[in-house]
């Protein structure tokens, strides 16, 4: 998980380099702006995994199994997590983007009932599996 | 039917008309230069492909396996250098080019205000000596035409910008509407031309002769018909075609 | 070590699931496996229309002068055509392959956020309905080009819901790339088996996860600049407002995406051809770690190149472009030699997958050597906008994402459906597309050359005979989809189940050591993962004691001292 941290640096750092070389050669505004963002794209993520592989690690107290050489498939055996069996929320999420899409084209009364419709979807589809987990 | 045949010249050129300005006798030798590069790289590189068909299949009956190469270090160092020097020599001539054929000269002969429309073109000439009666300048006004069509000022006929040979053209770029671009192939140059700027390139002119020219940037319904022509002839019947517009009257 | 092989419910099974149910279990899906041949499905039907489109652009370019099509519907077919093509089609796929392939190849029981990749290709579909749909107005389709440049774009010049519906309809289908995309980075950063490391992840893997980053790179600013232009178009605002530079700010935005866009298209299936390439040469990939460095260098420079699609407009840093484009031809050349590396002196055998990953390498040179002339600007001059370019990406998409497509179906459709392809129908397949795909394509160079624009309805009596022969390539190109038609209607009806998990015998990657079809969650045991092919190293352990033994290598003792040494640690 860790190489996947440097690459992300490695990336951001090549794009830091040649931005500027770009900015400093033509001087042009959307392109020098465009490759910033992706500096800081790159770098957001790299950091994000690489903070998380050290909080993982200390947890641990070893190399996770996917990153260890030697690893065992029974190192990681046992539960593997939750995968959603099926679901239908997907399909009304997706339906509802349509609607709010197609109200941009048509009219605005159908692009606020795709904006309800969004909305009250995107709570049944992040609540789906919610079973009081964290009520205090 | 048969227009597929290509004499032996046009093989040489690899496809590019017969180059008729200064700068684009220099852009025909890269884009030969760059073949032969190319040809060669594809030739190796189709071999090994085809050797390695050819010649490493499995042969019947043959038991266990190949051995099992990962890597090579020594090779796969010099496949990696090697790509470095062909585009840096690439570069090279490609930098020394570009900067040749975008040059602008201080005092060029002649200056053509290039203005694009949907769909056609019009050409003005800039200058006192291309000034008329009235203090207009010589302008020629294009419409919508066929392929087929020929050159000339009548309804359907391609609109035709009349250039002097060996002479030095400044062309200036205009549109207030959509992007167009002003290709003419014998000259083996485009540029476009877009609505808020103002685009130029100058070139010289080496072959009297008229040349088709395109509108080479999607436009709108009829991109396809803003077609036009470039007639260069000699000093002589230049400055006879512009007195001619000139004294013509109201354009 | 050998996997448990169960008959999964729904698909293949033997007992009858009703249509309704069997339709409801797909849509509610959750499973990798069948969002992936959702994805592919859809996307091949894309694919098919939009090549229908191609066929009634080269019978419109079959003589000059004929109007099969108005002007007009002219300019409709082609911008729709690549849109479909690239958008609906090409990217999609790479979302399909990945999402049935990658993790099954990391040993994963599926993705990071299952739902959410369902969700992914809701937005993909009505996105892509909703910029179709647009030839069922009165004015059609969008017309300006699938670059739709400003000022052609807005809303005085193209005027109509169909420019309207392309707009919006992409930036929903956008968003679904970017979260499948979001949901490809998270598995294989933190699903992998154990013993899977980086360095052991398929080829394909590591080009899913590539494209996955070039995608979080470059869809954002397609969306941006897509509402952009929808605010301009609905609300007056005058963000592309010529006046104020828009014309060039709109090209920065859309091809700061559209370069990356082709690679990613081209990444995913170099990483198909690559996993098909040692399988039926019976050797490993060569040069591994060269081959990921070159990826890597690859996705990194296309964020750097784009205004290479600007250099006529005469706004751009040539020589900066220029020189990062050429740069690209290196890890290209690389990667070539990776492959040829693989091939070379092994023992080859050229079953329907080989001979389509064939087709690829020999294709795909000969688009990479017209880019790289492309990149020059002197060159470029002549032949930006021109057929030459439409020969170039012919070459380099299509042989890249169709040929490799179809490697890919030949290859793993028994580990999808249980049984395999037929071979003859196969090659009919391959030789008549192949054919068909050069006899198209290969003289639409020289028309370029010689100064035929693109997006031309009509041309002068000079290009005749190319044109001519273009369009009976496409028709043979067109014609070649039927034996691939016909093969998959034979083997559903009567094709032989596969009962081992490995039919080709030689597969390297994991998915190998499942059965066909795998299981719901994809493995019933996983074998120990030691190198980039445990499958390989599963159902070859015999082969591989033999030549260590050979080499005076005592495998045994570095198994059995490793555990050692990792007990102690």
């Amino acid at each position: 998980m860790r190489v996947q941290a440097y690459m992300f640096y490695g990336c951001g750092i090549f794009f830091l380099i040649t931005d500027i070389v770009y900015w400093s050669f033509s001087g042009e505004w959307t392109g020098t702006t465009a490759m910033a963002l992706a500096v800081g794209l790159a770098f957001m993520i790299g950091i994000y995994i690489h903070f998380t592989v050290n909080r993982i690690e200390k947890l641990r107290g070893a190399e996770l199994p996917e990153d260890d050489k030697l690893g065992d498939i029974a190192d990681s055996a046992g539960d593997q997590g939750f995968f959603s069996p099926h679901s239908w929320w997907p399909l009304w999420v997706g339906l509802s983007a349509a609607a709010l899409c197609l109200g941009m084209i048509f009219g605005t009364w159908l692009m606020l009932l795709g904006v309800a419709l969004l909305i009250l979807t995107s709570i049944g589809f992040v609540f789906e599996y919610y079973r009081g987990q964290y009520v205090a | 039917m048969a227009a597929t045949a290509c004499d032996a010249e046009e093989w040489k050129r690899v496809g590019f008309p017969e180059p008729s300005s200064e700068q684009a006798h220099r852009m025909l030798s890269l884009w030969q230069g760059t073949w032969i590069a190319a040809i060669a790289v594809g030739v190796v590189v189709w071999g090994l492909i085809i050797w390695a068909v050819l010649f490493h299949r499995k042969r019947k009956g043959q038991e266990g396996l190949p051995k099992q190469v990962r890597y090579n270090l020594p090779v796969e160092m010099l496949y990696t250098a090697v790509p470095f020097v062909i585009i840096g020599v690439l570069f090279f001539y490609t930098a020394r080019d570009q900067s040749y054929v975008e040059d602008l000269k201080e005092n060029p002969d002649v200056t053509v205000d290039v203005i694009g429309y949907q769909w056609s073109w019009q050409f003005d000439y800039i200058g006192d000596q291309f000034k008329k009666a009235d203090g207009s300048p010589v302008s020629i006004v294009g419409t919508p035409t066929a392929p087929d069509a020929p050159g000339g000022t009548g309804n359907g006929e391609k609109p035709v910008l009349v250039l002097p040979v060996n002479k030095t053209v400044h062309f200036n770029l205009k549109s207030d509407n959509v992007i167009h671009s002003f290709w003419v192939p014998a000259f083996l140059y485009k540029k476009d031309v877009m609505p808020g700027f103002e685009n130029q390139f100058q070139l010289k002119p080496t072959k009297t002769g008229t040349y088709e020219g395109r509108c080479a940037e999607l436009c709108g319904v009829d991109h396809t018909r803003m077609l036009f022509q470039v007639k260069v002839v000699t000093q002589g019947e230049f400055d006879a075609y512009i007195a001619e517009q000139k004294g013509g009257g109201a354009q | 070590m050998t996997a448990i092989s169960e008959q999964p419910a729904a698909i293949a099974g033997g007992q009858r699931t009703s249509k309704g149910r069997l339709v409801v279990s797909w849509i509610t899906s959750t499973d990798h496996k069948v969002i992936g041949y959702l994805y592919i499905i859809t996307s091949f039907t894309f694919f098919l229309i939009g090549g229908v489109m191609a066929l009634v652009m080269r019978a419109e370019l079959f003589e000059p002068g004929q109007d099969i099509v108005s002007n007009e519907q002219f300019n409709q077919l082609f911008t729709m055509h690549g849109t479909i093509m690239l958008l609906m089609f090409a990217t999609p796929l790479f979302s399909g392959f990945a999402n049935v392939i990658m993790p099954l190849q990391i040993g994963s029981p599926d993705v990071a956020f299952p739902r959410m990749n369902m969700l992914a290709y809701w937005f993909y579909l009505f996105g892509s309905l909703i910029v179709v749909a647009a030839f069922l107005t009165p004015d059609g389709a969008a017309s300006f080009g699938w670059f739709a440049y400003a000022p052609l774009s807005d809303s005085v010049r193209s005027p109509g819901i169909g420019g309207d519906m392309w707009v919006v309809g992409l930036t929903l289908s956008g968003l679904g790339t970017i979260l499948g995309a979001v949901n490809f980075i998270t598995t294989i950063i933190g699903m992998r088996a154990p013993g899977m490391t980086m360095f052991r992840m398929p080829i394909f893997v590591w080009n899913t996860l590539l494209t996955s980053i070039l995608v979080l790179l470059a869809f954002p600013v397609l969306a941006a600049a897509l509402l952009a232009l929808y605010a301009d178009r609905k609300f007056g605002a005058q963000v592309f407002n010529a006046e104020n530079g828009g014309a060039i700010l709109w090209q920065h935005l859309f091809w700061f995406f559209g370069h990356p866009e082709v690679y990613i298209l081209a990444l995913p299936f170099f990483g198909i051809v690559t996993e098909i390439l040692p399988v039926f040469s019976r050797k490993p990939i060569f040069g591994y770690i060269g081959l990921v460095g070159a990826t890597i260098a690859i996705a990194g420079l296309s964020i750097t190149v784009w205004a290479h699609h600007m250099y006529v407009t005469g706004q751009v840093l040539l020589p900066f472009f220029s020189f990062m484009t050429f740069l690209i031809a290196v890890p290209t050349g690389v990667k070539y030699f990776n492959w040829i590396g693989t091939m070379w002196r092994g023992q080859l055998t050229f079953e329907t997958p080989m001979l389509f990953s064939l087709g690829f390498l020999v294709t795909f040179l000969f688009g990479g050597l017209t880019g790289v002339i492309l990149a020059s600007p002197p060159l470029d001059f002549q032949l930006s906008d021109s057929y030459f370019v439409v020969a170039h990406f012919h070459y380099v998409v299509f042989g890249t994402v169709v040929f490799a497509m179809f490697a890919g179906f030949y290859f793993w459709w028994p580990k999808w459906t249980g049984k395999m392809l037929n071979e003859r129908w196969g090659k009919i397949h391959f030789w008549t597309l192949f054919v068909g795909f050069h006899m198209t394509f290969l003289v639409q160079h020289w028309l370029g050359a010689e100064g035929m624009p693109r997006r031309y309805a009509d041309y002068p009596s000079e290009f005749v005979g190319l044109n001519q022969l273009s369009t009976v390539g496409s028709f043979l190109l067109g014609a070649s989809m039927l034996p691939f038609f016909y093969n998959v209607y034979i083997t559903w009806r009567k094709g032989k189940k596969v009962e081992v998990d490995d039919p080709w015998g030689y597969g390297c990657s994991l998915e190998w050591a499942t059965s066909c079809p795998p299981p719901r969650h994809n493995f019933n045991s996983i074998p120990k993962i030691r190198s980039e092919r445990p499958a390989f190293d599963l159902h070859h352990a015999a082969e591989a004691a033999k030549a260590a033994e050979l080499a005076g290598v005592d495998l045994a003792a570095i198994d059995a001292g490793s555990d050692v040494q990792k007990r102690r640690s």
